[in-house]
């Protein structure tokens, strides 16, 4: 027993010290910085053809911590021209920020955005103003390259007029000054571009601080278990992990018990599990795909991590849910501690999930989805919804047993949360003023985070991490403490 | 001292009308007429007991037998007053009642067994033995579903009296089945009471309360009533029954 005491705490030690190194490489440069990139406008028409001695200015504020790069929307008129651009980057008082870039245009493509990149990035450009400066020097008629403007912004499915701020406005040179750019209609425009930057993180930059901070933590921590544990004085740590040792059997009985009694008498059995979200997935797929027409890239992914995400999460949480009043005559003549009914249902739910994990996988194949190691990352969002659902379903089985009006309010709530998912859409469709709200559902932040692993191959930022550990731990203490203040009085009401 | 138990009250609040939705719970408030009146199944009741000891709980319906047993066994957590116990409890209240009907008698021994706190690997040992006993034979890899009550209850009689445990609690179950599984589930009672184990019984067989124990419990309208010698509580108890 002190033997194995003090394996578990060798192990527990280990396994911080090693997926703690495992975590910096994986999650890589997304610690430190992350990439971002923002569009002006959709593309409205060409400026036409930019020739010699015309310069046009465009102004923007950098929402970056630095700017490394913008693309430009250029037209070539399907032929070669041969001029060079100055790309130049002023401040606002019209001092040059970089080297002024040449910008050959003899290779470029019609139509596409071309890139350009900054011999150095600009730092500490967070909410300071910019001008891009373009000069032709050479452009001549049919030997010019064009840009083009536009004064709305395509959100998917409609463009919206966007109200351009005077300061934004695209301006040309004319005469001896710049002067705002005006459409056939009169209105002001912007240029077709995009910014491309990073953002820097703190975190990266301490990681291996508070790496070796949370490693002693660790070992203070195990330390005092350990002395509690040979004192024989009970803490909530050392509680929980001896009745996980003695109980474990149990659980896995009951478990075993509810695959068991779930698959038996059906024909196909566990495949059921596999068959579930492909055949989910498949129809939404179809629905969304073809009437709705999504232009969300990788769309099969897009809607398999969502569907498999929300249908653990309401399997769980409906199935712990009962767990208690089901479970009456057993808790009517036996002691067994009462967590463990939901718990062992969030696992049985947990298999599921495991299992639909499955099909997921062969279809990144399918799709050609590139994999990376980032997929490591995948169990941390997992535990989060397990510890997210555990958590609900304490506080609906509590509830449940004192007012059994709770299964209906639930279905009725599971629906109105299944909505505010980002399941089969977009979060961009919801407008900013409501996101601070959206913002709030947990299942936005695991699924944002399990697409991101899988779908772009790269982890998130580091607060991505933070919210989506704060929004799912705290719903699971809120459940584990009402069940506890609760437990004693289900015997009198079930 | 195996148990001992101080001052244990056990109150139920029983609202006027039994509320359980919350239209019910908020109409109820609205008015006013949210009251509870008490009804207090234990009151007060405290004893020892001795390691070894065969201690016999008799009483009329509604003495509060079954509430103290689930008390005992750490069912029902007393409103006020402690119990203390030392060693293991298996309480045979209701036979079977955590078997899944849809699974085999083979799944069951296991899942019943691991409710009553059997590791996995004492169960594996026992387990020929918990199939001879209970007389099954090929019918243990069958739904419970279509078991006779009498081969339920001789399977759950089975699982429950593989250990031998530092205190047992007994709910009226000394005889299930045929009268051969009668005699021969009743000679298992007598073995495991025989080990020095600690026994609680509640029983209204008064012959059978003097035929085993060594003290009586007699409750009444959850109090007390007395603590003492079987003979003569037993007599008296009759007493007030014939009356």
């Amino acid at each position: 027993m002190k033997n194995k005491a003090i394996r578990i705490c060798l192990v527990a030690m280990a396994l911080y010290l090693i997926l703690g190194v495992a975590f910096y490489f994986i999650a890589g440069d997304s610690l430190h910085a992350t990439a971002n990139s923002i569009e002006t406008v959709t593309a409205k028409a060409s400026l036409g053809e930019f020739t010699a001695g015309e310069k046009i200015r465009q102004s923007f504020v950098c929402e970056f911590d630095e700017l490394t790069s913008i693309s430009l929307l250029v037209g070539t008129n399907a032929r070669e021209n041969n001029d060079m651009i100055l790309v130049e980057i002023l401040d606002e008082n019209g001092q040059a920020v970089i080297e002024p870039i040449r910008m050959a245009t003899a290779k470029l493509k019609d139509n596409t955005a071309y890139t350009v990149v900054f011999p150095t990035p600009i730092t500490e450009a967070r909410g300071q103003r910019f001008v891009l400066q373009l000069t032709s020097r050479y452009g001549a008629p049919k030997n010019a390259i064009c840009f083009y403007y536009g004064n709305s912004v395509d959100t998917g499915r409609f463009d919206f007029n966007t109200q351009i701020d005077e300061a934004d406005a695209l301006c040309v040179y004319e005469g001896d000054k710049f002067v705002p750019f005006k459409d056939t209609e009169g209105n002001i425009c912007q240029l077709c571009l995009s910014l491309n930057g990073t953002d820097n993180h703190w975190f990266g930059k301490y990681y291996w601080f508070l790496y070796a901070g949370g490693a002693l933590l660790l070992l203070l921590g195990l330390a005092y278990q350990y002395l509690c544990f040979q004192k024989g004085k009970k803490t909530l740590i050392l509680s929980v992990a001896l009745s996980i040792q003695k109980y474990s059997f149990l659980i896995r009985q009951l478990v075993s018990r509810d695959f068991k009694s779930k698959y038996k008498r059906s024909v196909l059995g566990m495949l059921w599990s596999f068959l579930n979200p492909l055949l989910t997935m498949s129809i939404q797929y179809v629905v969304f795909s073809t009437i709705f027409k999504s232009t969300i890239p990788n769309f099969i992914i897009y809607l398999l991590t969502g569907i498999i995400c929300f249908n653990f999460f309401s399997e769980a949480t409906s199935m712990c849910l009962v767990s208690i009043i089901g479970n009456a005559s057993l808790i009517n003549k036996v002691y067994v501690p009462k967590y463990i009914y939901p718990f062992s249902r969030t696992i049985s739910s947990g298999i599921n999930l495991l299992l639909s994990l499955v099909p997921l996988l062969i279809m990144l194949l399918i799709t050609r989805t590139p994999i990376t190691p980032a997929i490591l990352l995948l169990p941390f969002a997992l535990l989060m919804l397990f510890f997210l659902s555990y958590g609900v379903g304490l506080l609906l089985a509590t509830m449940m047993v004192f007012f059994r009006d709770t299964q209906f309010l639930w279905n009725i709530f599971s629906m109105l949360l299944m909505y505010m998912t980002p399941i089969f859409y977009p979060d961009t469709i919801i407008p900013d003023r409501f996101m601070s709200i959206y913002k709030l559902n947990p299942l936005y932040h695991v699924i944002r985070f399990m697409r991101s692993i899988l779908i772009d191959g790269v982890s998130l930022e580091p607060k991505a991490y933070l919210y989506c550990a704060v929004l799912c731990l705290i719903p699971f203490l809120i459940g584990l403490v009402v069940f506890r203040k609760n437990e004693d009085k289900f015997v009198l009401n079930i | 001292m195996m148990i001992k138990a101080e001052n244990i009250t056990v109150c139920y609040r029983m609202a006027n009308d039994k509320i359980q939705s919350i239209k019910e719970y908020l109409v109820a408030l609205l008015k006013r007429k949210l009251k509870y009146d008490e009804f207090r199944a234990l009151q007060d009741v405290s004893f020892e007991i001795e390691k070894g000891e065969v201690i016999g709980i008799v009483g009329s319906n509604g003495a509060g037998k079954s509430t103290l047993l689930k008390v005992i066994s750490g069912i029902l957590r007393p409103t006020t007053g402690s119990v203390t116990l030392e060693g293991n409890v298996v309480p045979m209240l209701e036979l079977g009642s955590g078997f899944d009907f849809d699974l085999s008698g083979r799944e069951n021994i296991f899942l019943n067994g691991a409710i009553l706190g059997y590791s996995e690997k004492f169960l594996k040992e026992k387990y020929d033995e918990i199939v001879e006993f209970s007389e099954l034979g090929e019918f243990i890899d069958i739904p419970v579903r279509n078991y006779s009550s009498g081969m339920i209850m001789r399977l759950a009689f089975s699982i429950a009296s593989q250990v031998v445990p530092d205190i047992l609690i007994v709910d009226e179950i000394l005889a299930v089945g045929d009268a051969a599984f009668q005699e021969k589930s009743y000679a298992r009672m007598m073995e495991l009471m025989s080990h020095g184990t600690t026994v609680l019984l509640v029983s209204h067989n008064i012959d059978q309360v003097r035929r085993l124990c060594d003290r009586v419990i007699w409750l009444d309208h959850g109090k007390v009533v007395a603590i003492g010698e079987t003979e003569e509580l037993c007599d008296a108890y009759m007493k007030t029954q014939q009356r």
